[in-house]
């Protein structure tokens, strides 16, 4: 795939736990194309997290070759080539709705008056115009959730990493999360990784994969 | 302003709350230590200053003796307002006599002052409280204020004197009476000890009553202001015969002094220790913020920050408590020091020690200076311990790496 804006081969990685090792991945091969969503499966315990935060340059492999956009993963360029989204949210607890995405361009040093701009549209995007300036703790958890897609997207990323971003919120609110975040990366062409366990979630990607046994395979 | 200043502001004080109880505790404990600081040193200073203010205002900055009785004093004295740096010279003469008013009596020091030119040195007449030095005759006589209330006399009293010499005759069965004294003047220093135990009277007299005839005991010297003592008192040492010696207020009051800036540095030290201790519970709660913050701090990484700006953060906390706590602390230590008085007589009142305090402590009011070289060391090292307490957190932040913070439970 020439235009691939992940690409992913034969990564592995292992875990010592006591005398055993445990080899979580063995051999993953992964393309993703600009725009394209993927949906990553798998029991609990597969790897799932493991692989997501070998793409994001995170974690080192143990073996195999990550490339970003045709040029070898490196940890200098991660911020500004991806953006990252969690199931526990993770905004920084003191600083409003608006400064939390502000920050992600803050710690790329983007010049402050346009950066503003961007967060301000980027909350407004989310549907958080009018809770801009209110604290993570005075947000629902589907508020703080979009609050984090908002923050993955700031930096205008090409792709997008979601570990499990619906598994703090009822199903109502991460059917719409995830509605959220697919029309998101649609609109910018941001290609999205997202690991999930939930089924319906997963078949709105245009691409299901499934891990086991250490290897990722058709869903 | 970077990120992670401006987060560790915000973790200091976030967005919406009125009152940051960790921050404000942090403060208040680097904030005790800077006050006791303050508060002990800028006493201790004031003792010295006190100290130097009644010695220069009692003897001049550099007092000349001889290895006896100096005569011809007036050409002395030419040869010593002859030396560069010497603004003015008075002579004096010493001694002890027995006081007695009515049939109360007392033994205080007594001192010999030339009227003409003391006050050139001397600046009395800013602690005669009743009288005036101006009244002052071979008939009258000033007196300490507490030696006054001692023997029950008032200005217009009369006192009579015995000196020594008198005595002698006494002994020697002459008929002698004591020298009669008008009272011209109460004065008072502000020093127990001067204050309980000093008369005054002219040069004349006290040559008489110790049959001196014309010969003095020293001389008190003023010196121009700016100009270092010891150097003057070396300037007269070279003009002045090897029979006279000049010494400066700091030379003759060198035990007392060392004494005190020895006690002044021990303060210092060992009050340092509080502001060490309020420092490790900053250390302790800004730790349990970086655990708190683990998973945070792992998508700070996540996000592009580098380890040394994260440990930036947590060390910019430490440097800001103590920023807070000086100016806090500071602030504190002078209202204590406005109120010093008040304060301490409530508690001498409480705890009925007035005299004992007047009595030991020589001083009726707590002395205080702020020396500026003091407050430097103590915004120095409170803002230095305070910036070293967030090291270690900062380290253990910037320890983290992202992948394992985020996956820390």
């Amino acid at each position: 795939m020439s235009d691939a804006v992940l690409s992913a081969r034969g990564l592995a990685k292992s875990y010592l736990s006591g005398d055993r090792r445990i080899e979580v991945l063995r051999g993953v091969d992964l393309d993703v194309a600009a725009g394209e969503s993927v949906s990553i499966r798998g029991e609990s315990g597969s790897g799932k997290s493991t692989l997501l935060h070998l793409l994001a340059g995170l974690d080192t492999a143990d073996g195999g070759a990550l490339q970003w956009a045709g040029a070898p993963a490196h940890g200098d360029r991660r911020a500004q080539f991806l953006g990252m989204v969690f199931q526990s949210f993770y905004l920084v607890p003191e600083i409003d709705a608006l400064q939390n995405v502000l920050l992600a361009a803050r710690i790329l040093r983007v010049p402050d008056a346009a950066a503003r701009q961007r967060a301000a549209d980027l909350v407004a995007r989310v549907g958080l115009a009018e809770r801009a300036h209110h604290l993570p703790a005075q947000l629902s958890g589907g508020e703080r959730q979009r609050i984090a897609v908002a923050r993955a997207l700031m930096n205008s990323p090409r792709l997008l990493l979601a570990d499990e971003p619906t598994g703090n919120l009822d199903e109502h609110t991460g059917d719409a999360v995830i509605e959220l975040l697919l029309s998101l990366c649609r609109e910018t062409r941001t290609a999205l990784v997202l690991v999930t366990h939930n089924a319906a979630h997963a078949q709105k990607t245009s691409r299901q994969l499934f891990l086991r046994e250490g290897r990722l395979g058709g869903g | 302003m970077p990120w992670y200043l401006y987060l560790a502001l915000k973790q200091l004080f976030p967005t919406g709350k009125k009152f940051p109880f960790f921050t404000a505790i942090s403060i208040l404990g680097v904030a005790l230590g800077v006050a006791v600081l303050v508060i002990s040193t800028s006493v201790m200073s004031g003792f010295g200053r006190e100290i130097r203010r009644w010695t220069v205002d009692t003897t001049g900055d550099v007092q000349v003796r001889g290895e006896g009785p100096v005569d011809r004093p007036a050409d002395v004295l030419a040869r010593i307002t002859r030396v560069s740096g010497v603004v003015a010279a008075t002579p004096f003469a010493e001694g002890v006599v027995m006081l007695e008013h009515g049939l109360t009596p007392a033994y205080p020091a007594i001192e010999g002052i030339d009227v003409d030119h003391v006050t050139g040195v001397i600046p009395l007449e800013q602690y005669i409280h009743y009288g005036s030095l101006a009244n002052l005759d071979d008939d009258s006589i000033i007196v300490s204020s507490q030696l006054a209330l001692k023997v029950g006399a008032r200005v217009g009293d009369k006192v009579e004197l015995y000196s020594p010499l008198l005595i002698e005759r006494l002994k020697n069965d002459e008929v002698t009476l004591g020298r009669e004294l008008k009272i011209v003047g109460i004065f008072e220093i502000g020093h127990q000890a001067l204050d309980s135990s000093i008369v005054l009277v002219t040069l004349r007299t006290m040559q008489d009553l110790y049959g001196r005839r014309g010969a003095v005991d020293g001389f008190n010297v003023k010196i121009e202001p700016g100009l270092d003592a010891d150097t003057a008192a070396s300037r007269l040492n070279a003009a002045l015969p090897p029979s006279l010696h000049a010494r400066s207020w700091m030379e003759i009051n060198h035990d007392l002094i060392f004494i005190l800036q020895l006690e002044q540095n021990m303060i210092f030290f060992l009050l340092t220790f509080i502001i060490i201790v309020a420092a490790f519970s900053v250390t302790s709660s800004l730790l349990i913020s970086v655990v708190r913050k683990t998973r945070e701090i792992g998508m700070l990484g996540a996000l592009g920050g580098r380890p040394r700006q994260v440990a930036a953060c947590f060390c910019f906390q430490g440097f800001l408590i103590g920023v807070g706590g000086t100016a806090v602390g500071m602030a504190l230590g002078r209202v204590i020091l406005y109120f010093r008085d008040d304060l301490i007589a409530a508690f001498t009142r409480i705890t009925q020690s007035e005299a004992a305090l007047e009595r030991f402590y020589q001083f009726r009011q707590l002395p205080a200076y702020y020396s500026p070289a003091y407050m430097r060391a103590i915004v120095i090292c409170t803002i230095v311990i305070s910036t070293l307490a967030g090291l270690l957190p900062a380290w253990r932040a910037a320890r983290l790496k992202p992948v394992e913070a985020l996956r820390s439970e």
